[in-house]
């Protein structure tokens, strides 16, 4: 009974994973084909509505998103290549309107931030190796001395209880 | 040196949080617009009023002016009106781009010109008109040309018919005087001498 209702909740998990969102505008659209469908799709994820704080135009219903998202169609259909339309709302709408910055002397730092930080991290975490490496073997010399000078002295102790036991004889 | 290193976990997290603090009191629909310093894009729209008439960018010249997105539908546009009617009684010319809802509540699904005329015209007398006349701008095309992403939005045009402000959100007393009545008075200066 319990194994029958985990898969049943897992089947239901993975169908609703498997859902994709509803483009509710988009099932009246028709494009010529496929390649078309694709272009409009990426393209109106990937353009940002000037509006509205962090949502892409598909996802948004402002005026602005629902003009852009016809001029995207429009321009498709008559056999506009992905960047002219990505050139056209960026002479409008600025750099701002597409969630891709483009690389300039303003987003350099933002693009190479992540490359940074991560050489940050690995030069951290090889000082940090080398100073344990280092600490590590200075550890084991001392100890080893130590235990030279204990075995030197349990030898003499030894030495020395042998003299005893030689002198009482 | 190992004293400083102590500290370096706080002076990250105060950079941190000055940050982010500052972000708090940013506009976040602040932004520079691209279609400044550019001229008009091209446009033959109709009048709001007398739609016989078109409007084309070349019969805007001569003299600095407003250009002032607005609708009926808006609130913030209609708090404008009474405001921007006190500007044009100190001389400053503004002209309205109407813009036209999708799918107007007041207006319903089909695209009704004498109903709107007839909103355009009584919210007019209720709260002053500040317009010498309004472009109808119907498929928001002229407005998408001007990046305009809602409304109100204002651009201050030169004599040239060239942009060069562009302001999103209302005009009122404070934001005239600190920035949009310094950039309108440069043109304004100008118009004359070219």
């Amino acid at each position: 009974m319990k194994t029958l209702l985990w898969l049943l909740t897992s089947i239901l998990l993975a169908l609703s994973a498997c859902a994709t969102p509803a483009f509710a505008t988009e099932e009246a659209l028709r494009f010529d084909n496929e390649t078309q469908r694709k272009l409009y799709q990426q393209l109106t994820a990937e353009l940002r509505c000037p509006q509205c704080q962090n949502q892409n135009i598909a996802d948004s219903n402002a005026i602005v998103s629902v003009d852009m998202r016809q001029k995207t169609y429009d321009m498709i259909k008559q056999g506009s290549s992905r960047d002219d339309v990505l050139d056209y709302m960026i002479n409008r709408y600025g750099n701002f309107v597409h969630y891709q910055p483009p690389l300039n002397r303003y987003t350099l730092l933002l693009w190479l931030a992540p490359v940074l930080m991560l050489l940050a991290l690995v030069a951290l975490q090889l000082k940090r190796r080398r100073q344990q490496a280092a600490e590590s073997s200075s550890e084991a010399a001392a100890e080893s001395a130590s235990e030279q000078s204990a075995s030197a002295a349990l030898d003499a102790e030894l030495d020395e209880l042998i003299e005893q036991y030689r002198s009482k004889k | 040196m190992r004293k400083l290193m102590f500290y370096v976990p706080l002076v990250l997290f105060l950079t941190l949080a000055l940050f982010l603090l500052s972000g708090l009191f940013s506009n976040p629909m602040e932004r520079e617009s691209v279609t400044t310093n550019k001229p008009l894009p091209a446009f033959s729209l109709p009048d709001l009023m007398q739609p016989a008439q078109r409007w084309q960018p070349e019969q805007l010249r001569g003299e600095t002016f407003l250009l002032n997105v607005w609708g009926t539908w808006c609130p913030t546009c209609n708090a404008e009106l009474s405001y921007m009617t006190e500007l044009k009684q100190q001389g400053v010319k503004i002209i309205g781009l109407y813009y036209v809802l999708p799918v107007d509540p007041l207006l319903g699904e089909s695209f009704d010109l004498t109903m709107l005329q007839a909103d355009v015209s009584n919210k007019l007398q209720q709260r002053g008109n500040p317009y010498q006349f309004n472009i109808l701008d119907a498929d928001r095309s002229l407005s998408l040309d001007l990046g305009v992403s809602g409304a109100p939005e204002t651009f201050i045009v030169d004599s040239n018919g060239i942009v060069r402000e562009h302001h999103i959100g209302d005009i009122n007393p404070q934001v005239w005087r600190n920035k949009l009545a310094p950039l309108y008075q440069k043109w304004r200066q100008q118009d004359g001498s070219q």
